[in-house]
């Protein structure tokens, strides 16, 4: 029987997602090494407390509150060391937490500071027995996939956004409040600015969907509706070939290829691309391509992974439509 | 002899004296340039200096200025015997060459003296028209060029009717010393009669008037651009452009040489034979007119590299080589080169022929389509130039458009300039039952050939069905062929070209490594690129095969009529042919491509653009501007396929995957649906 | 300043990966190894921190068997003026093993600024750098995607998710680079020359104990080929159940 902790990550006072994911998997790992208890600890400016509610649902059993009006911002030193405090106090198992940015941050400091190995991305836990652990991580930008063992009493392991469902694990969770286990204003690291994305123009680089328009458009002018597609995701960018930004349809800095950028966002939508080699060099990495193009025989049909064949006028705007929907009933 | 004479003959040492340390200084320049033997092929270089020389062939290629200068120059080969004969005379007063001469062969002399001052006279009549009437675009230079073209024309023109009229005055005084074949003096005689029967003093003036303008010529030729007139014939001797040699190779590079810097930053950089040319170069404009980035706008002129190469040499070679004879220093006169304008020795040293005179952006304007080469009629290699300042940007300076590095990185680690993972090369070829090289060593079988694919068949969606169709013919014919398949990867020229001699030496060696493990004699090609390079440029690093180009192949297989046809013919089809350069203008072939339209599509209409065969546009693809963004002018591809599409042609036909990209682009650019197919595919859709 | 990058030598992202027969690692046959991305950028910072700051010295390290001196020749060859290899046979999947080994090198060594790439793209980690500087006990930024250096300060800019962010920092720091920073530079043949006689110094690694071993690694399941789903605006609802339910990504 073993405890194991979570680092629940909170954006303000709202916790996120991989915060309950985390906890699920922590939940199960609990479970599996006897029925020991769940853990979660937040940190948070005042009020972040309230999350414990939320946390208990998914199975924590206690959660560790650490307030500050110094933690407006996340506060990875604080945050790393008000961890390992806790843990050097207990007994745990593991340390669990996202792979996220403030995880991917938090993880390796904590592993530190408790001289606990750290396995990062993991994908699921497969097993423990006694000191070991069973772990899928992938690597290699997912062309493989491993499976590790950590050796070790405890080990500190981040869990990847969206690899496991948060689960419903009805409880109440009793609250610990600690001292953050170092002074938020004597921090190396202070953030000054916090610019929230979604408003000013997503670069092609960071862009989880890519919207990019070629030829078959037939004219400038046509471009727009690869625009208002792009909009209807919201999370979008707007990429061209390199045939349309030599024509001058679109500005250099969008053109996707090998002597333009070169991408691999979650969705690649390519709409009027035939595929010539040098625009697949730059985005044949993306993990879901969809072409919509009139010429069937066209290359882009042999890496997209949906492919519809007709007229772009009439197909894109009804796909803008469509996510548009899509979207309103998530 | 007289006082005269005697005062003559002090002016005729003074002239040829300062002539002589021009000369001196000039040659003294050009050995601040690096070594480089041209002491091979006599026999071919003669053969150059008879054709494109003496026969003025290049000349010819514009046929009316070809012959305005043709009659100038054989002009000038004539009447220099006479101007020795008058400089003799002018020393010697009783010396003739009837003194020497039988009297036919003297006769004949005179008469070619006459005759050809007076065509000479008619040809100059023509260049001022053409210079200040007609204004050829080629023509286009700055006010001093224009100037010194002026003077040179006058200077010429004077010297004919100095001539003649001497001829004329001394008939009149002595009226055997002039023959009937002089006919033109003759009747000139008759014109100065009425005015003085006698003209003792017309005579002298005449005479001296046409000395002194010899020994003004000469002495203003250093300074002028027609110091081609004593430097072009050497040129075409010493050059290697039309031979001995294969053209269009590229220079070789000991990469382990102990230098501070690789390539060309400055002329120091360059041979004493790239400065030569320097010195040969009328500004006629040739090479600029047919250059393809040129003709869509870009900045890249190949005259303005060859000026701008003497320019820089003018000023920097009397510094580095203390020269003191500041007196004679001027420059020779710029057309479109620059003229920095040191003014202290501090500048002078500051400069350097890249960025003062020549900037990257021209030098990666460049196509490497040779057309320029092609053009110079006294054989000057202006893509020589460009080819060593791109080695410059990039070994030592690390400096070239960015969107090459990515092909650079993929030539590293892929072995093709795309980043395509390179165990997907023989992907096209699965479900052909094509072997591997590897599969028939196995087996302890050879094949009689070697089908190198390249990376654009390898790779390329399109080109990927040119490999297949030439796969089809091969295996139509029962031809015993093979592939490398995973094993084969880029020979590194993209990278050769593009200055990156390093990652193409690199690339090559292993290639050949591969090739002679292999023990392969002969490969087929459908990339006159691969072509150019293994056949040509393979040697240099030790790797010799005989490389034939897909479109040679197939018109041996159908001559030999071992292609299986369909008997019907089809519809008559107009095609027009497109010329690869690295094809045509680097290896000559241009019959093979067109005859093997003809054969496998006997009614076919074979239509050809203006720009043809040697004088054909280039694509816009080569020296690596596949994979370079072309962000100024009109896109060279988009005007080949203009002019392409302007022959009426219901199919273009190409020889080349580069041109296939190019061309396929450029029909879609302006909206047209005429198909674009390889000589490969139209053969492969006639097999039976 | 004076500035140490932490690189790895990693294949070649395009690769097609095979496992070799032991199944614990990959076959290596084929696979063309050059310094990671990431670390090619951060050498890239590192390099023009120093031409703007003025002298100073920029010095590579890599943990690993002797291939890894070809990854550090390049490092050179771009312009960094020593290397120094920490040698172990293998690259364990342990960060924290291999950050003991950096750290217990770096310790010493007076740096100003400790960069590493965000990940290595091997092992897809992102440990090393952040439990290098916890162990150093120096500041420590990670996926900066912008760098200034100032007055003995620095401050970068950070993408989160849907966000981005600006932090300062004091030094000595570490920071790892993200990618979009700035272009790494093509080494010149010189660069390649001048790097042949850079002086490159070889080390036993100081590991900590390796706690993680790779028990297996597998290929995930191949990508299902590509599939024309319909014709017309009438396919575009069944793209849409595909995107949601197979892909995820709507």
């Amino acid at each position: 029987m073993a405890n194991v902790l979570v680092f629940a990550e909170t954006r303000g006072v709202a916790l996120r997602k991989v915060a309950l994911e985390a906890t699920t998997a922590a939940r199960a790992l609990a479970d599996a090494t006897g029925g020991g208890e769940v853990h979660a600890l937040v940190a948070g400016p005042p009020g972040v407390g309230a999350v414990a509610e939320q946390l208990g649902k998914h199975g924590a059993d206690v959660v560790v509150v650490v307030e500050h009006a110094g933690l407006a911002n996340f506060n990875c030193e604080v945050a790393a060391a008000s961890v390992a405090a806790r843990v050097k106090g207990a007994s745990y198992r593991a340390v669990l937490l996202g792979f996220s940015a403030q995880g991917r941050d938090v993880g390796p400091r904590v592993a530190v500071k408790l001289d606990a190995p750290i396995v990062a991305d993991v994908t699921a836990i497969q097993a423990a027995t006694g000191d070991s652990l069973i772990v899928q991580h992938p690597g290699y930008a997912n062309k493989v996939i491993a499976t590790l063992e950590v050796k070790s009493p405890l080990a500190v392991l981040s869990v990847r956004p969206s690899a496991i469902t948060a689960q419903a694990a009805e409880r109440t969770a009793r609250v610990d409040t600690m001292a953050p286990a170092a002074d938020p204003a004597a921090s190396r690291v202070m953030v000054k600015e916090v610019v929230e994305g979604g408003k000013g123009k997503i670069d092609l680089g960071d862009a989880p969907v890519i919207v990019a328009g070629g030829r078959g458009l037939k004219a400038a002018e046509n471009f727009k509706i690869v625009e208002e597609l792009a909009a209807a995701f919201g999370n979008a960018a707007v990429g061209a070939t390199r045939a349309v930004t030599d024509d001058g349809w679109r500005p250099h800095s969008d053109q996707i290829g090998q002597t333009g950028r070169q991408v691999s966002p979650q969705l690649y939508v390519a709409v009027g691309i035939s595929g010539a080699i040098q625009h697949l060099a730059g985005m044949r990495t993306s993990k879901t391509i969809v072409a919509i193009n009139k010429d069937k025989e066209a290359p882009i049909f042999k890496v997209a992974d949906y492919g519809i064949v007709g007229d772009v006028m009439e197909v894109v705007p009804a796909l803008t439509k469509a996510v548009h929907e899509a979207k309103a009933g998530h | 002899m007289g006082t005269s004479n005697l005062v003559f003959a002090f002016i005729l040492t003074l002239g040829a004296g300062f002539f002589a340390l021009n000369v001196q200084r000039l040659v003294g320049y050009m050995q601040i340039g690096k070594s480089d033997d041209r002491s091979d092929h006599p026999l071919v270089r003669l053969k150059n200096v008879l054709t494109i020389g003496i026969g003025q062939t290049k000349i010819f290629r514009d046929p009316v200025a070809g012959a305005m200068h043709a009659t100038i120059f054989w002009g000038f080969m004539v009447l220099t015997a006479g101007t020795v004969e008058i400089l003799i005379q002018g020393v010697f007063s009783k010396f003739s060459y009837a003194l020497l001469l039988p009297k036919l062969v003297y006769q004949l002399y005179a008469m070619s003296q006459d005759g050809f001052a007076a065509l000479v006279i008619a040809a100059i009549a023509f260049a001022f028209y053409r210079r200040l009437v007609l204004h050829p675009k080629r023509l286009e230079g700055d006010k001093l060029e224009h100037t010194d073209a002026l003077i040179i024309l006058g200077m010429i023109g004077g010297l004919m009717v100095t001539l003649l009229l001497t001829n004329a005055c001394q008939y009149l005084l002595d009226p055997s010393a002039i023959g009937p074949e002089k006919f033109v003096s003759r009747q000139l005689a008759g014109l100065i009669a009425p005015l003085d029967p006698a003209p003792t003093r017309l005579f002298t003036v005449f005479w001296w008037s046409h000395a002194l303008l010899i020994l003004t010529f000469l002495n203003y030729l250093p300074y002028s651009k027609h110091l081609h007139v004593a430097t072009s014939l050497i040129n075409v001797y010493l050059s290697n452009t039309s031979g001995p040699g294969q053209k269009g190779v590229m220079r070789p590079m000991d990469l382990e040489a102990d230098v501070d810097h690789f390539g060309a930053a400055d002329v120091e950089d360059l041979t004493w034979k790239n400065l030569l040319d320097g010195y040969s170069c009328t500004e006629c404009g040739r090479c600029t007119a047919a250059c393809p980035a040129n003709l869509t706008g870009k900045l890249l002129s190949p005259r303005k590299i060859v000026i701008n190469s003497r320019q820089r040499l003018m000023e920097k070679a009397p510094v580095a080589l203390g020269d003191h004879m500041e007196f004679m220093h001027p420059a020779l006169v710029h057309g479109e080169g620059d003229d920095a304008g040191a003014t202290t020795l501090t500048e002078v040293l500051e400069h350097r022929l890249l960025d003062t005179y020549i900037t990257e952006e021209e030098l990666w304007a460049c196509t490497s389509c040779r057309a320029c080469v092609q053009e110079c009629p006294v054989s000057i290699d202006q893509l020589d130039i460009i080819n060593e300042m791109r080695r410059n940007l990039v070994l030592t300076e690390s400096r070239f458009p960015e969107e090459i590095q990515p092909a650079f990185e993929s030539l590293e680690r892929n072995g093709s300039p795309w980043a395509f993972n390179p165990g997907d090369r023989a992907l096209w070829a699965e479900g052909l039952e094509i072997n591997t090289m590897a599969e028939l060593m196995e087996r302890g079988e050879r094949p009689d050939i070697l089908f190198w694919v390249g990376c654009m068949g390898s790779f390329d969606d399109r080109a990927k069905k040119i490999a297949v169709a030439f796969a089809r013919i091969l295996k139509a014919c029962n031809v015993n062929f093979a592939i490398l398949g995973q094993e084969e990867h880029c020979h590194g020229d993209p990278a050769r070209r593009m200055g990156n001699e390093y990652l193409y030496q690199m690339l090559a060696k292993d290639t050949i490594g591969t090739l002679d493990r292999y023990e392969v004699k002969t490969i087929v090609t459908s990339c006159p690129h691969c072509f150019h390079q293994m056949g040509n440029e393979f040697p240099q690093l030790g790797g010799n095969y005989e490389v034939i180009h897909h479109s040679t192949y197939i018109e041996r297989l159908l001559q030999e009529n071992l292609v299986p046809l369909q008997s019907d013919h089809g519809q008559r089809l107009t095609v027009a042919y497109h010329d690869s350069c690295y094809l045509g203008r680097y290896n000559d072939v241009y019959d093979a491509p067109r005859e093997t339209l003809k054969r496998s599509l006997p009614v076919i209409n074979l239509v050809e653009p203006p720009r043809t065969k040697d004088r054909g546009l280039c694509c816009g693809a080569g020296g690596g501007r596949m994979f370079m963004e072309e962000r100024v002018g009109k896109r060279i591809n988009v005007e080949r396929t203009e002019e392409l599409l302007a022959t009426g042609a219901e199919t273009i036909a190409v020889a080349c995957p580069f041109c296939m990209t190019m061309i396929s682009d450029g029909v879609k650019a302006v909206q047209s649906d005429v198909p674009v197919l390889d000589i490969a595919e139209v053969v492969a859709g006639q097999l039976a | 300043m004076k500035i140490a990058v932490c690189i790895k030598r990693t294949p070649d992202s395009e690769s097609r990966f095979r496992i070799a027969a032991s199944s614990t690692a990959i076959d290596e046959t084929g696979l063309k190894f050059d310094i990671d991305d990431f670390a090619s950028y951060a050498v890239e910072v590192a390099l023009q921190l120093n031409e703007k700051q003025g002298p100073g010295e920029v010095v590579v390290y890599a943990v690993g068997p002797d291939a890894v001196q070809e990854t550090l020749r390049k490092a050179m060859s771009m312009g960094v003026d020593r290397a120094v290899q920490l040698k172990t046979d293998s690259v364990p999947y342990d960060g924290l093993a291999v950050a003991k080994a950096l750290a217990a090198e770096l310790a010493g060594g007076g740096y100003d600024l400790v960069l590493f790439g965000k990940h290595a793209f091997d092992t897809s980690s992102g440990v090393v750098g952040t439990a290098t500087a916890e162990l150093l006990g120096i500041a420590c930024v990670t996926a900066a995607t912008k760098l200034d250096i100032a007055n003995g300060k620095g401050t970068a800019r950070r993408e989160l998710e849907g966000a981005a962010e600006t932090v300062e920092f004091s030094l000595p720091a570490a920071v790892t680079i993200d990618e979009g920073i700035a272009r790494p530079r093509y080494p010149s043949l010189k660069g390649i020359m001048a790097a042949k006689k850079k002086p490159l110094e070889t080390k036993p690694a100081q590991l900590g104990d390796v706690r993680i071993t790779v028990k297996a690694l597998q290929l995930p399941p191949d990508r299902p080929a590509g599939r024309i789903i319909g014709e017309g605006a009438a396919a575009v609802p069944e793209l849409i159940r595909l995107l949601q339910t197979e892909a995820k990504v709507l």
